[in-house]
């Protein structure tokens, strides 16, 4: 199996790094560049560790302007750009590469405004996720999409990526909580784009950019939706004594015209790695575990719960526990987001994200487990079954390159299985360095072309990001 | 996270213990966003994850430390924020301790540095010599802005900055010796005397002995222990912590051989961690590896203590408490409910800082080296206390006491002095 | 009359973009042509999707169905309510106010991103669109997005062809989210609150865990045009509540009880809550069949009863108010003076306003779109290159 190549670095760029850095060096203050090369080291990856390239330099910005600046220098003299958040990326979006100046926001971490007549916060794009719920919720509201690496990714990656998390079923993904965003162009031009107002004046350009994996530009501010925080929420443990049972009650609770706000799924392996780690009191006797959340009034809850019980007895459910306090309830959440981090403590792991029509979920689910048994590896899933965002995290050792090599593998052939079944490569992580490869069989080559010609429109000279998202082979002439 | 070690590297036990630590790793970033000195200066070498990268790349590369890595491993304020929010269970307290050590053994701090990091770690564990050093710090004290111009003198101006105005009489120390149990004896533990508390708030564990004795508790001060080695070993100073560990599991095992020990209590949460490390520390002599880990198994933090004591309900005293949980007592130990139900128990309306998980600044010796990070952290720390409008700041370590002091007019007590005073202890002195 | 051409395939579409382009002529899209804006201009010719009709597939069990571009909306809507589902935004007919005729279509309503009173908590026709197939100004077919709803899977081409107009492509094939229709539904209204009153009101609601699903303001002027004059006297400020029974109840109780303190509170049965939504949606006051200009301006909730304010001092302008405040429906008497009220837009904190109707040369000599900051615009014209670099595809949007 071969390693997914970067593109190569440029000589020209290369020969030029000490100019560069001179250059920028004076166009940022002080303790806003890092350069020296044993301090770059650690930027050289995200949260996808299989891949590592240490960048020429990576600057922290503090402002808007400097941003501008920064991007203007390096598309007067072809420097590549790869814009990072908090580094949390699973798709290897943020990882860098020899020839290329790392943007990174995380100076750029305040919160600006919060409007609650309005319902919105604008904030920079170095706030975490969770900062901005943290910052509304005293006043009852809340920021909707929450990856589970919501303490720490960065509402400027999450634009990136188009983010989801548990609660999308409800509320959508980033780019249904996304108003506006302040966008710097490769060529330093700072736009706007939407705004308080809801829908765009012309071309949504905002709908693009959101997900645009830092290929459009470098989102500096985002204007953001808040919602009213319901008036009570419930998450109800489902035990099944199998995966394919679990799979089919949640397309079974979907089709009845229910819709939960989060239902989560995890299989026995991640049960007892949540469990370990978090002590949510997950039953332990059962091979897959459904966390369902409701919401909204006690009767609206009750009503909701009583549906989705008597759907479950139809598939055998084993247990039904529901949560009797809000630490309780926090622990359940908390154990389930922590999920990837906690398979730490016992292996080496890649993480999928594909995603599927729901009647398909029992037969991928199937088709997962097959895979990496003939691989000799093993898997655990834990996803988002409401809407068929699946992630099997894929167990290897890090430390042997052989089954390194058998872990990328199953993790492509699980990807191919999941759009062969009618679904996608990517729900919510990116396709990063990851799945680059693996756009072909997503798409034929005239959707990647148009794809491509967008993504030229907004950056003709292929600097941001340039390694990421898009095949090496047939891109458009610079 | 992948690593590469030779097994010539690995045979050192203090390497292999860190590639341990390191594989555990999954690069996830969460620790990054509750680490202060990253939410303070925005650069993810100045996190833990950056952290964890410099010291596996110097480690891996058998590389001396040199001044970049020096620069962010010193800016770590041990505060283990980090270790609280890793789901994956790096126990980066082991990999920075180590990083440390390899610190001290390889790398020439420039002189001002040195000469700064020593005077530090011959004065601060010896009362006698702290004591002494405050007295001639009253008489430094107008010459503190005049050092703070000269960058590597900054720490000396900290130093002045954070010496009390006033210093207790060395009367008011609770001396060795034991005090015995009022009334029918329910258990004997010992205390630690501590070196820096013992001297700047004395009245900490004089309250913990009025209220041990009077709950039915026999207290020993047993003579001979020394400073538990904390503040030494995060400067990376091992041989002198371990020299120090070693005295005071002599000491400990001396006591729990004559009358036997239920516990042995300590009232700053920083010196609380290392001494409950103490097994770990020691792990590598043969000769103390056991008794070690027997003392570590007996520490316990006063309130940790306390909650077995199952202490009445007071009524109400209409007195609001902010509680500061020390980072030492919060993420090192990870007690983090027994200060606050003990004080509700006494009758205190206990309200929660927001951001608690972020250090106050104080960590050992930081505010002294660190004092551009330190203050920033103070203030962010001061802001978030008084937004709750307390009457009264409550914590668990002498560290935080005086480093939040200086940032507020707000009293900030010993959470055992409130206890004692709410179970007929006398009033702190501060609220009269 | 210019030629209008109705291909009955995918295919013979794509031929005919590429006939198209090597004559260099221009194409206008048009979709069931309700809109008005849609007469081509000289020299144009009309690319109709009429031909391109009919439900591809609809999987009830996960929400979501597939058609053709040209597919009425009635047969979509028809399909759906067999299964008692919807389509989340809320399309609106305008045909009353625009006095246009022709048969609206599911290929229109997401190329112009129509989305009615849920819009402001539901999302727009954009936040449902899940996947798209399309003709480009090449001839070239090309699919973008998919079936599921979570998808990250390279630049989300979807959210760009909604609402293009025209101008980009033309659609053939949509995919896209549906809901379950809710149990039940009730309105709150709130009677005799002024405009600023009103907004306050709407805030406080939508501050609420109750969910509102609809927050209309109707001035005494266009009050008694609605629900057949079953609203009480006075303004009507109106909230919407969807769900199951019993939690509409317990929402509708605890909503009325908050409401109290701004005005007197009626409530409205489902079927009056029904007309009354399809009217504010279709903006029913404005079906007056006359000419006046009609403007719809999108800006933040609370700016919109200032920007009515600001332009009653100039001009006579009658308005009513969607979405919480943020949709609001203008008509002028006489000129749509477009450069006070886009000048007072800006004043007020921003938005967008467009012309949807007026007199024919009027509408023609005015910019019915918002203009855009000339780095926007310049963008949005190398994007629209991306799709149709011979600017084939003629639209308003992008100039």
């Amino acid at each position: 199996m071969d390693q997914i190549g970067f593109l190569e670095p440029r000589p020209a760029v290369l020969a030029r790094r000490r100019e560069i850095v001179a250059d920028l060096l004076d166009l940022l203050p002080e303790g806003c560049l890092v350069h020296e090369p044993r301090e770059l080291v650690p930027f050289e990856t995200d949260a996808f560790v299989s891949y590592r390239r240490v960048p020429l330099a990576v600057a922290l910005p503090e402002t808007t302007a400097q941003v501008a600046a920064v991007l203007k220098y390096c598309h007067r003299y072809g420097v590549p750009v790869v814009p990072r958040g908090a580094g949390t990326s699973l798709s290897g979006g943020a990882i860098p590469q020899e020839d290329a100046v790392v943007v990174g926001l995380s100076k750029m971490a305040r919160i600006l405004e919060v409007d609650f007549a309005n319902r919105t916060a604008t904030v920079q794009a170095g706030v975490t996720n969770l900062a901005i719920s943290d910052a509304v919720t005293a006043d009852g509201y809340f920021y909707a999409p929450d990856p589970s690496s919501q303490l720490a990714c960065t509402i400027g990656g999450n634009i990136g990526m188009n983010s989801g998390g548990a609660h999308c079923l409800k509320y959508g993904v980033t780019t249904n909580n996304l108003l506006g965003v302040k966008l710097v162009l490769i060529d330093g031009t700072i736009v706007e784009l939407g705004g308080k107002a809801l829908d765009a004046g012309g071309l949504d350009l905002l709908g693009v950019v959101c997900g645009g994996e830092g290929q459009l530009g470098i989102v500096t501010e985002a204007t953001v939706r808040l919602i009213a925080r319901p008036e009570g929420a419930r998450p109800v443990l489902f035990g099944f004594d199998s995966s394919e049972e679990a799979g089919a009650c949640v397309a079974d609770v979907i089709g009845s015209g229910i819709i939960p706000v989060a239902i989560e799924f995890m299989d026995k392996p991640a049960i007892e790695i949540c469990e370990a780690f978090a002590g949510a009191g997950y039953p332990m006797d059962v091979e897959a575990l459904l966390i369902v959340e409701v919401e909204g009034s006690e009767a609206e809850m009750d009503a909701m719960l009583a549906s989705i019980i008597e759907i479950a007895r139809r598939h055998g459910v084993k247990v039904v526990k529901e949560s009797q306090s809000a630490t309780e309830a926090a622990l359940i959440w908390k154990g389930r987001k922590s999920a990837f981090g906690a398979t730490g403590r016992i292996a080496d792991y890649i993480c999928m994200d594909g995603t599927v029509p729901l009647g398909q979920l029992p037969h991928v689910l199937r088709g997962t487990a097959e895979i990496v048994e003939k691989y000799g590896l093993r898997v655990a899933n834990v996803f988002h079954a409401g809407d068929g965002n699946m992630h099997p995290l894929i167990l290897f050792n890090a430390n042997d390159p052989e089954d390194a090599a058998r872990a990328e593998a199953a993790g492509n052939d699980i990807l191919k299985l999941c759009v062969d079944a009618g679904g996608c490569l990517t729900g919510e992580h990116g396709v990063g360095i990851e799945k680059r490869d693996l756009m072909r069989h997503q798409y034929a080559d005239v959707d990647l072309a148009q794809q491509m010609a967008v993504r030229a429109a907004f950056d003709p000279q292929w600097l941001l990001n340039p390694s990421k998202v898009f095949p090496l082979e047939g891109r458009p002439a610079a | 996270m992948q690593t590469n070690f030779t097994p010539e590297q690995l045979a050192d036990p203090h390497v292999a213990t860190s590639e341990k630590i390191l594989r555990k790793c999954v690069h996830c970033g969460f620790c990054t966003a509750t680490c202060p000195t990253y939410v303070t200066l925005g650069n993810e070498l100045d996190s833990p994850r950056g952290r964890i990268y410099l010291i596996k790349d110097m480690l891996e590369n058998g590389r001396p430390a040199d001044a970049e890595v020096v620069t962010h491993i010193d800016r770590c304020l041990s505060c283990l924020s980090c270790t609280t929010t890793c789901p994956s269970g790096v126990d980066y307290m082991h990999l920075v301790d180590h990083a440390r050590m390899h610190i001290e053994a390889t790398y020439r701090r420039p002189f001002w540095n040195r000469l700064t990091r020593g005077v530090l770690a011959a004065v601060l564990p010896y009362p006698g010599r702290f004591r002494l050093a405050l007295k001639a710090a009253a008489l430094g004290r107008p010459f503190a802005g005049l050092l703070k111009r000269f960058k590597p003198l900054e720490p000396f101006g900290a130093m002045l900055d954070l010496a009390p105005r006033s210093l207790p009489k060395a009367a008011g120390e609770a001396g060795p010796g034991t005090y015995p149990a009022a009334g029918p004896r329910r258990g004997r533990v010992a205390i630690l005397t501590g070196c820096a508390q013992p001297v700047l708030k004395p009245e900490i564990n004089a309250a913990t002995i009025r209220l041990l004795t009077r709950l039915g508790v026999e207290v020993v001060a047993p003579a001979g222990e020394v400073c538990c080695g904390s503040l030494v070993h995060h400067m990376g100073r091992e041989a002198q912590a371990l020299e120090a560990a070693r005295r005071n599991v002599d000491v400990w095992l001396g006591e729990i051989e004559k009358d036997g020990l239920d516990a042995i209590i300590i009232t700053a949460s920083g010196c609380g961690t290392t001494i409950k490390d103490y097994g770990f520390m020691l792990r590598l002599d043969p000769a103390y590896a056991e008794k070690a880990a027997r003392v570590s198994a007996l520490a316990k933090d006063i309130t940790e203590y306390l909650t077995t004591l199952d202490l009445p309900q007071q009524e109400a005293r209409g007195l609001t408490v902010a509680y500061h949980s020390a980072c030492s007592m919060q993420h090192g130990q990870k007690i983090t409910i027994a200060p606050k139900v003990l004080l509700k128990k006494a009758g205190f309306a206990v309200r929660d800082p927001a951001e608690g998980h972020l250090c106050c600044g104080s960590a050992g010796t930081y505010n002294i080296l660190q004092p551009e990070i330190s203050g920033k952290l103070k203030a962010r720390k001061v802001r978030n206390i008084e937004a709750t409008k307390p009457d009264i700041i409550a914590t668990g370590n002498i560290g935080c006491i005086t480093q939040i002091a200086t940032g507020t007019a707000i009293p900030i007590l010993h959470t055992v002095e409130l206890i004692d005073w709410a179970y007929g202890g006398t009033k702190p002195a501060v609220l009269s | 009359m210019t030629p209008i051409h109705e291909p009955l395939s995918e295919e013979a579409a794509a031929r005919l973009v590429q006939v198209a382009a090597l004559s260099r002529t221009p194409l206008a899209i048009r979709g069931g042509g309700t809109r008005g804006l849609a007469a081509a201009p000289d020299g144009a010719e009309t690319l109709s999707t009429r031909g391109l009709a009919g439900i591809v597939a609809y999987n009830p069990a996960e929400m979501t169905m597939t058609a053709r571009a040209g597919t009425p909306l009635e047969v979509v809507e028809a399909a759906l309510a067999e299964k008692r589902q919807m389509l989340a935004f809320e399309p609106c007919d305008l045909r009353g106010a625009l006095g246009s005729s022709g048969i609206p279509t599911i290929g229109g309503v997401f190329a112009t991103n129509a989305s009615g009173p849920r819009r402001f908590v539901a999302g727009a026709a954009r936040d449902s669109l899940l996947g798209v197939r399309f003709v480009n100004g090449r001839g070239e077919v090309v699919k973008a997005g998919g079936r599921v709803m979570k998808n990250v899977t390279g630049l989300d081409l979807v959210k760009l062809l909604a609402g293009s107009h025209g101008a980009l492509a033309l659609m053939t094939e949509v995919t896209f989210r549906l809901l379950p229709v809710p149990e039940t539904a009730t309105t709150i209204v709130v009677s005799g609150l002024n405009d600023a009153e009103a907004a306050a009101a709407m805030a406080t609601a939508m501050a609420m865990s109750v969910e509102v699903s609809g927050a209309a303001h109707l001035p005494e002027s266009v009050r008694g045009r609605f629900a057949g004059g079953a609203l009480p006297d006075g303004t009507a400020t109106v909230l919407r509540l969807e769900g199951l029974a019993a939690s509409v109840a317990v929402r509708s109780q605890k909503l009325a009880a908050s409401m109290a303190r701004f005005g007197a509170v009626t409530h409205l049965d489902a079927e009056t809550t029904a007309r009354l939504w399809r009217e504010i949606r279709d903006v029913a006051p404005y079906a007056d069949g006359t000419p006046r200009p009609l403007w719809r301006v999108s800006i933040a909730p609370t700016a919109g009863h200032q920007l009515v304010a600001a332009l009653r001092l100039e001009a006579g302008v009658d308005a009513f108010y969607d979405w919480q405040g943020g949709l609001v429906w203008l008509r002028m008497e006489a000129d749509p003076e477009a450069a006070l009220l886009r000048r007072y837009v800006k004043a007020v904190g921003g938005g967008h306003a467009t012309l949807l109707r007026a007199r024919p040369e009027v509408l023609a000599a005015t910019a019915v779109f918002e203009p855009q900051a000339e780095a926007v615009a310049a963008l949005s014209a190398r994007v629209k290159a991306s799709f149709d670099p011979a600017g084939l595809f003629v639209s308003r949007m992008v100039g």
